[in-house]
């Protein structure tokens, strides 16, 4: 598998021969699966392919050239950061050019005005690290420590540090997209000037043509540059300690605190973060998924199941552990003020105190990052949903009920209904449904269930972040739209007409069930024939 | 082997396809540690994966390469075989990986080389030369097997009998003779008698590390047999490469775990230090210095003991009986740094990227004999770090790590001095 002569010799006179090639043992390095998010399952061993070529432009200058050269001589392309989203951001067709981004790192900040420049190659730990020499803080997207900080902001970039902050799209400022088709837009206020600091520009908001929902998977354009806003923090610094695998933050206890709650139900639990929101206290309130607190006290995968053996319908049905994150942004003395305020409202609704590490392994750095791969082996978040507290707590017990029916090759959760909490002081729930499985024993359950989650949504009027890179866009379209499939086609078709922007996204799930034949007894909607998918 | 039977066996490669089948590409192995990430400059502590960039050449590319080669979807090629090779075998990647995976990132590198070396295409055609080398004269030189001890200072005298057996190596014996001078001279003036190998040869340390597992393997049934013969009870190496090959590899190379040996393996710095508890040596002279501590892969995150692990793995990917995972969390990385500290007049100043997050000097492991250009690159990455601390020296526990700083420093007119820690030790006391 390569792509043509002419063609790679037009990209070499581009970033020099150093940066491309097409060998395939540096394509097989940039094989998907079988392990990382959503891997080893049908929609990886069905999807992907090894690239034809691999280039790695430095400046913004080289990303148009080398999608013009695409465009030119008919190469499908793909951008890629990092690589850690798994199948859904490596290549799917054959022949196809990964544009590795890693050598754009450039980096700015203006300490002033509070934001970061970054290339897609820098990631949020680098970023996070800089923001918080200078007393500032970003979100670490769920996406982890080491991925890339343009392309989690694309994707989903919160936390349950997201609590006061929300959807990262007011995050996003100046932002330089190069299109499809090689041209170069810059949004915000870089559409007036160099000057990066503002996330409107004239004319329509085009952050959400980039962004939607929850992202495109790059079959938009390839993000060159974005200003990400800082986010004031408190003035000490959180010390690390300790060697690999235990290494940790201490936190100052008078300025950060985590302190968990075991609540008398998942109603305490809600109203607790309700109340919180209203008296405008706290930096981070989550419902935990039970079996986190397992692998925190696990020292290997053995232990993790020995812990989790434990467990059964009735202890998890019985426990609710609320996470409370509080931040004195301003004096010790709000760190008095909002505990006081916070256990007076625990109190209140029969909450109990647990003891908690005044350390930080995950949310400040890390997100939920690597370790969610510990029990397992695999992982994958089948859905994610940013509405109501309201809506998140019923979103996630539908889908743990519906889990018994996949379970396995599901791994088992006695029924916990996975992970909710407040985004924007109340104003936002968000809910998030992750699932774990063997993944060396026949998988398809997991396959099958990842789609009936989209019909669950559909049946019971819930919402769903994951519309068209990730689930059937001729499904969810229809029924979240009416015509939200037609329209998303009609922006693809217009500014990508050769269809070689990471083809064939943004129809890839409803490739993925035309192509594997286990998942087609599942198809009941109509649909026409999809292009661009091989 | 995805399931059932396993070995922890670097020389079947069926052994390690769970681990190169679960890499997520989080790429733990590339950065430092999230905890301890210094921003935008010195981020990373994979030298094989920062200086060539394609992601073939981080052990997230490695294992996917690996996975091929398993399935026989990969030829041998000479891009495959740098791959391999241009690699210093650090273990950065392996740490990186057990802070979150637990999978066996450095023995699946080892057991790659080791298949290279099987299916007739490794190692380099350099590591072919030291083999010959050592096959012929007993150290990696090719120097004659007569001069190994040219190095012994008139003003000491080892014993013919001793509990302590310092194992000089072959870089200390021919090329940096101050090391083993330093360390003899420590050992006199602590008074504590040792003996030398009647006819030491080179422990093997490149064999193994290129994958010449079976040459590798009778070095060290000679060498370990050689050491029993004489009874000693602890074995001194000044030397972390040596260091590692005798704690770790030859237990893995005989089959038998570090405890089995017959005497206990330990290191200069680990030596001192217990001197020093015992009052046995004082560090009273003053050293007016202010240097950093580089670190050496072997005697930090390479060093945890060796203990040969067979079972099952089942259901979730759980093995059976437990496995004690060799993480790197206890090599031996304060000491060194209490040993300096305690030196009066030293002003010990640490590097962005230490213990297990340091960044590899570029020689150890086959590296600088196949990659030279490589090797001398990684080595000025590390010292543009000395630089950023404003350190006047780099002191580190291996004469693979001197020599390569040395030699980059030589050709780079920096006005930065390369020490061993022996060489500190010694003028302290």
């Amino acid at each position: 598998m390569a792509i043509s002569k002419e063609a790679y010799q037009a990209l070499e006179a581009i970033v020099g021969k150093e940066y491309i090639s097409s060998d395939p043992v540096i394509c097989e390095g940039y094989r998907s699966g079988p392990g990382g998010y959503e891997c080893g399952l049908g929609y990886e061993r069905v999807m992907t392919k090894i690239p034809g070529c691999v280039i790695m432009p430095r400046t913004t200058a080289e990303v148009q050239k080398i999608v013009k050269a695409c465009n030119r001589y008919k190469v499908p392309y793909v951008p890629y950061s990092t690589g850690w989203y798994g199948p859904r951001s490596h290549c799917h067709v054959d022949d196809e050019l990964l544009v590795d981004l890693k050598r754009m790192d450039d980096f700015e900040i203006d300490e002033k005005h509070l934001y970061a420049t970054v290339q897609s190659g820098v990631i949020y730990s680098q970023l996070q690290e800089e923001a918080m020499k200078r007393g500032c803080y970003i979100i670490v997207g769920g996406g982890g420590s080491q991925c890339s900080a343009i392309a989690n902001m694309l994707g989903d970039g919160w936390s349950p540090l997201s609590y006061r902050i929300g959807l990262p799209h007011r995050r996003i400022l100046g932002t330089e997209l190069v299109l499809p088709d090689g041209e170069l837009v810059k949004m915000g206020s870089l559409a007036t000037g160099e000057d990066d600091f503002w996330g409107e520009g004239p004319g329509p908001d085009l952050r959400g043509l980039l962004r939607g929902f929850t992202g495109l998977r790059g079959c938009l354009g390839i993000v060159t540059k974005m200003a990400i806003k800082l986010l004031p923090f408190q003035p000490e610094r959180l010390v690390p300690t300790g060697i690999s695998p235990h290494t940790t933050l201490e936190l100052p206890v008078k300025r950060v605190k985590w302190i968990n709650f075991t609540m008398p139900s998942k109603d305490s639990m809600k109203k607790a973060m309700f109340e919180m929101a209203k008296a405008e206290i706290g930096g981070g309130a989550t419902k935990v998924p039970i079996f986190w607190r397992a692998i925190a006290k696990a020292n290997c995968k053995e232990e993790f199941w020995d812990i989790w053996s434990q467990e059964n319908e009735e202890s998890i049905a019985s426990f609710h552990l609320l996470r409370v994150l509080l931040i004195a942004f301003t004096s010790e003395e709000q760190m008095d003020y909002e505990e006081k305020i916070l256990n007076e409202i625990i109190t209140e609704l029969g909450g109990e105190a647990r003891r908690t590490r005044p350390s930080d392994e995950s949310w400040f750095k890390n997100a939920d990052s690597a370790g969610m791969w510990l029990m397992c082996g695999s992982y994958v978040s089948v859905d994610y949903v940013i509405e109501t507290l309201e809506h998140s707590i019923p979103h996630g017990e539908n889908y743990a009920e519906l889990k018994k029916k996949f379970t396995p090759p599901l791994m088992p959760d006695y029924g916990d209904p996975g992970w909710f909490q407040s985004f924007e002081l109340g104003h936002q729930g968000y809910s998030e449904f992750l699932v774990y499985w063997d993944p060396d024993v026949d998988t398809d359950g997991v396959d099958f269930f990842y789609l009936e989650t989209s019909k669950e949504n559909i049946r019971k009027r819930f919402y769903t972040s994951l519309l068209g890179p990730h689930q059937p866009l001729y499904l969810t379209g229809p029924a979240y739209g009416p015509n939200y499939h037609t329209w998303l086609l009609k922006v693809k078709d217009e500014f990508d007409p050769y269809f070689l922007c990471h083809p064939p996204v943004p129809l890839a799930h409803d490739a993925f069930v035309e192509k594997a034949e286990w998942m087609r007894p599942m198809k009941d909607w109509e649909s026409p024939e999809i292009k661009h998918s091989s | 082997m995805l399931k059932g039977k396993l070995k922890l066996d670097v020389t079947n490669l069926d052994n390690f396809e769970y681990d190169m089948s679960k890499c997520i590409k989080c790429k733990g192995c590339t950065w430092v540690d999230h905890i301890y990430m210094p921003g935008m400059t010195f981020s990373t502590r994979c030298p094989s994966a920062t200086r060539y960039l394609f992601d073939s050449y981080g052990a997230y590319g490695k294992m996917r390469i690996g996975t091929a080669m398993l399935e026989g979807r990969m030829d041998y090629s000479d891009e495959l075989l740098k791959i391999l090779y241009a690699c210093t075998l650090c273990g950065a990647c392996d740490v990186g990986c057990k802070r979150n995976l637990d999978l066996e990132i450095e023995l699946t590198l080892e057991a790659l080389r080791i298949k290279a070396v099987k299916d007739g295409k490794g190692p380099m055609p350099q590591h072919k030369k030291l083999a010959q080398n050592i096959a012929e004269k007993h150290n990696r030189f090719g120097s004659p097997h007569a001069n190994r001890n040219n190095w012994l200072p008139k003003d000491v005298k080892p014993a013919e009998k001793a509990d302590v057996l310092y194992f000089v190596g072959c870089s200390a014996a021919y090329t940096s003779p101050e090391i083993a001078q330093a360390t003899a001279k420590i050992l006199k003036a602590s008074g504590t008698p040792f003996m030398l190998m009647p006819d030491e040869w080179c422990c093997g340390n490149i064999l193994y590390s290129v994958g010449m597992f079976d040459e590798a393997q009778a070095l060290a049934k000679r060498n370990v047999e050689e050491v029993r013969k004489t009874g000693a009870k602890t074995l001194l190496l000044s030397c972390a490469e040596g260091y590692r090959m005798w704690k770790v590899d030859y237990p893995k190379l005989l089959d038998i775990a570090t405890d089995d040996l017959g005497f206990k393996v330990v290191h200069l710095v680990e030596f001192v230090d217990e001197l020093i508890k015992k009052k046995a040596l004082k560090l009273k002279k003053k050293v007016d210095l202010k240097l950093t501590y580089h670190d050496s892969c072997s005697l930090s995150r390479l060093s945890e003991p060796w203990t040969p692990w067979e079972g099952e793995r089942g259901e979730w990917g759980m093995v059976s009986p437990r496995l004690e995972r060799r993480r790197g969390e206890n090599g031996v990385y304060q000491t060194p740094r209490d040993i300096l500290q305690a030196i009066p007049g030293v002003e010990l100043v640490e590097m962005i990227r230490m213990k297990e997050n340091a960044f590899c000097c570029g020689a150890g492991r086959g590296t600088k004999e196949a990659f030279p250009d490589f090797a001398s690159w990684a080595a000025k990455e590390r010292l543009e770090e000395v630089k950023a601390i404003r350190a006047k020296a780099i002191v580190s526990t291996c004469p693979w790590c001197k020599e390569n700083f040395t030699q980059v420093l030589s050709k780079e007119g920096e006005n930065v001095k390369v020490l061993d820690i022996s060489e500190i030790i010694l003028a302290a006391i």
